[in-house]
């Protein structure tokens, strides 16, 4: 993974000393709370409900276990003994005391971490398909561009001051699994005819009020072209993009209200003026970033594959988990684990200090001392022979890290919703907690299969409720909480925005509601292989409005 | 760097310290009376006579609202002494891009002027875009100015003016060049 040099050691600390400055005058009341908050959100500082909140960036979601270790003893030392992972491949800790962020931030730096760009009209942390670098079905790692991408945007002085927050992700397989279709700038690494690796470049997606399935705007970029070709991108935006509403200033609403074809104009338009400048890339120097990912030399391990056969017959639990949890790894020896952040009632994305701690010991010995963080908010092992896999369960086991439900029905995003943030009309965590013991049962939720629900408490959408084959939306109608729900919504490669299935549902209604939606597909799917999404995708929404309605009114 | 000032004598600050601003700023031709330097808004100074504009006894400048656009001045650059552009609050980042694409791409060779909202932490970005000379109000950034502390990095991730690049590192790196 990539390792901060002299240069990069030089910027963080200027920015920290800079940062312990600002608290240092806040705290002395030489700075107002207005004065300050521009500055502290330029390092990942919010003010949530209770308390500041720090936002820790894990740049497309790369973690060493020395770097793990630290976020725990910041947890243990700064914070309640906990972290909660976003689906921004993030960690927020929601109780840190002011006069102690800098410290914090020091620590980070130690470990070759920041909160940079975690908040803030600049460009944000860019994030990557999670099993990069790891999956069978990979044709190039993502994690060197999403790097030089990290490089280029930090500070940037021309993009700063954007009218809006922009994100970026980018993914190297047909398989999205970083939803790049749903980011301000999505890119697709692949190769072209004759074997080159260049982008296809997609632009104008993202959720919040007003969501939109991104726009493709080249087909293929060659990688030479990485940061011209964005800067165009950026500097069209920059210059265009709405800053009379803030509800209206993501680009994809300027790409929505210039139009697709007009908006590629403008970005060609610039590009060919920086084609040729200071921004081309160098090989010599995208190789350079590359080598920093190169694969790790992993042992031959053939013997894994009888021993798995064994243990899994003797256990059933770790045969579902076997099932549910490893995903193939390029090679065939290794597997790729999940590990659910999402125990059956708990709440999505927290770990304790001694969770990390003990992913961080299990990553070392056995992953090759890699961590990922997933935008479904929950963390994986890249590289485990499938010889250790018994071991790592067991490992995993002895502290609730072991649920067999990755992709299943209660592997739920939740966003953090009226438990602490400012912004939200409605409670997400306890829905999340009660649809999980509701469907926790392992047989049940085995049967269902593939299903992705994804819980906002408001129109922001951090839970990527508009992408959720189930989305829950809550709103605040007369000061009772409303649950909207949205179905068919995906942000894979065929992504889809949710159809919204009419009236909402109190708290105390809406997981009997959901309950309705999973029996109806149940009755309806053509077999077990026929997912939720895939026949949605064939009825439509009219069996599960139905289904929804008629029962509600039959039941008044 | 002999003029370089230790107090502030005028609110018109560059890289060489504080100095008198000669321009004063008016709506009309008129209104500025008979001023050696004068700043109009674009409308008014792309209204002027092209004699008027280009008359050797004064400068006249045009200062660029964040929403107009600089394509009509584009072909006028080589008369135009100073062009300001406006930050009417300091998150309003639109004429970053234009100081970017005046002063690199279209080699304007005038004063290129931030007017406004101008404070302390956007005074790096202001000169690694291609501003020469800011117009401060605000006490702090006066301040901060005065005692020379920029709030920069002593590295950079982009290309930019005033610096030049980090020898044997990335493509995209650079360091400041004073």
């Amino acid at each position: 993974m990539y390792r901060y040099d002299e240069f990069d050691h030089a910027f963080v600390s200027a920015r920290v000393d800079q940062f312990k400055d600002q608290v240092e005058r806040r705290l002395a009341g030489e700075l107002t709370e207005d004065q300050f908050r521009p500055l502290r959100l330029m390092n990942g500082v919010y003010l949530q409900l209770h308390a500041y909140m720090l936002r820790v960036a894990i740049p497309y979601g790369t973690l060493s276990s020395r770097q793990m270790r630290k976020l725990a003893h910041i947890a243990r030392h700064y914070d309640r003994g906990y972290g909660h992972f976003t689906t921004r491949q993030n960690l927020q800790y929601n109780w840190p005391a002011l006069k102690d962020m800098p410290k914090v931030l020091d620590e980070l730096a130690s470990v070759e971490m920041h909160a940079l760009q975690t908040s803030g009209n600049c460009i944000r942390n860019v994030t990557a398909d999670h099993f990069a670098g790891a999956a069978a079905d990979e044709v190039a790692d993502p994690r060197p561009y999403a790097e030089i991408l990290r490089q280029w945007s930090s500070m940037h002085p021309e993009f700063s001051y954007l009218p809006r927050k922009f994100k970026i992700a980018v993914t190297g397989a047909e398989r999205d699994r970083a939803a790049i279709q749903v980011h301000d700038i999505g890119l697709h690494l692949k190769k072209n005819a004759t074997g080159e690796i260049g982008f296809a470049v997609y632009v104008g997606g993202g959720q919040g009020r007003t969501p939109m399935v991104a726009k493709k705007i080249r087909d293929f970029l060659p990688v030479e072209d990485l940061l011209s070709y964005t800067t165009a991108i950026m500097r069209v935006y920059n210059l265009n993009g709405r800053r009379d509403n803030k509800y209206k200033a993501r680009i994809k609403i300027l790409v929505h209200e210039t139009g697709t074809e007009e908006l590629t104009r403008q970005v060609e338009a610039e590009f060919r003026v920086l084609k040729e400048t200071d921004l081309k890339l160098p090989q010599k120097d995208v190789d350079a970033i590359d080598s920093y990912f190169a694969p790790p030399s992993l042992p031959v391990r053939p013997e894994g594959w009888s021993e798995l056969a064994a243990a899994r017959k003797a256990d059933h639990a770790f045969s579902a988990w076997v099932d549910q949890n490893v995903t193939p790894h390029k090679n065939p020896d290794y597997g790729v684990v999940t590990i659910s952040l999402k125990p059956i009632g708990g709440i999505p994305g927290d770990a304790t200090d001694a969770q990390m701690d003990l992913v961080a010991d299990i990553a070392e010995k056995f992953s090759q001392d890699e961590i990922r963080v997933s935008h479904e908010q929950n963390l994986v092992l890249p590289h485990v022979a499938i010889a250790d896999l018994r071991i790592v369960y067991d490992l995993l086991l002895t502290d609730g890290l072991a649920t067999a439900n990755a992709g299943l029905i209660t592997d739920i995003i939740a966003c953090p919703g009226l438990d602490y943030c400012a912004l939200a009309n409605a409670r997400s965590i306890p829905v999340a907690q009660r649809i999980s013991e509701r469907f926790g049962k392992p047989e049940r939720q085995s049967d269902i299969g593939e299903l992705k629900i994804k819980i906002s408490g408001c129109i922001n959408a951090c839970g990527h409720h508009h992408v959720g084959h189930i989305g829950i939306l809550g709103v605040e109608k007369k000061g009772e909480e409303l649950y909207q729900i949205s179905l068919g919504g995906s942000g894979d490669e065929i992504c889809t925005i949710g159809d919204i299935t009419g009236r909402g549902f109190s708290s105390e209604e809406i997981v009997d509601a959901v309950e309705t939606i999973v029996d109806r597909y149940l009755e309806i799917r053509t077999d077990k292989e026929e997912t939720f999404l895939t026949t949605y995708r064939r009825v439509g929404a009219a069996p599960f409005k139905d289904a929804l309605y008629s029962e509600a009114a039959n039941a008044a | 760097m002999s003029d370089i000032s230790e107090k502030p004598h005028g609110e018109l600050w560059s890289r060489e310290g504080f100095r008198e601003d000669p321009y004063i700023t008016a709506e009309t031709l008129e209104e500025a009376g008979d001023a050696p330097a004068i700043i109009l808004p674009l409308a008014v100074w792309l209204g002027l006579d092209e004699e008027v504009r280009n008359a050797t006894n004064r400068k006249i400048g045009v200062s660029v609202a964040p929403g107009e656009s600089i394509d009509p001045l584009l072909t006028l650059l080589d008369t135009i002494p100073v062009i300001a552009l406006h930050f009417p609050a300091f998150n309003d980042g639109r004429s970053y891009s234009k100081a970017e694409m005046l002063k690199n791409q279209h080699q304007f060779k005038g004063e290129l002027r931030a007017v406004g909202d101008v404070l302390i932490d956007q005074v790096a970005y202001m000169l690694r875009t291609g501003f020469d000379t800011l117009k401060v109000t605000h006490a702090v950034t006066l301040t901060r100015l005065a005692d020379h502390n920029l709030h920069d990095t002593p590295v950079y991730y982009q290309p930019g003016r005033g610096s030049h690049t980090a020898p044997g590192t990335y493509s995209w790196r650079r360091v400041p060049a004073v």
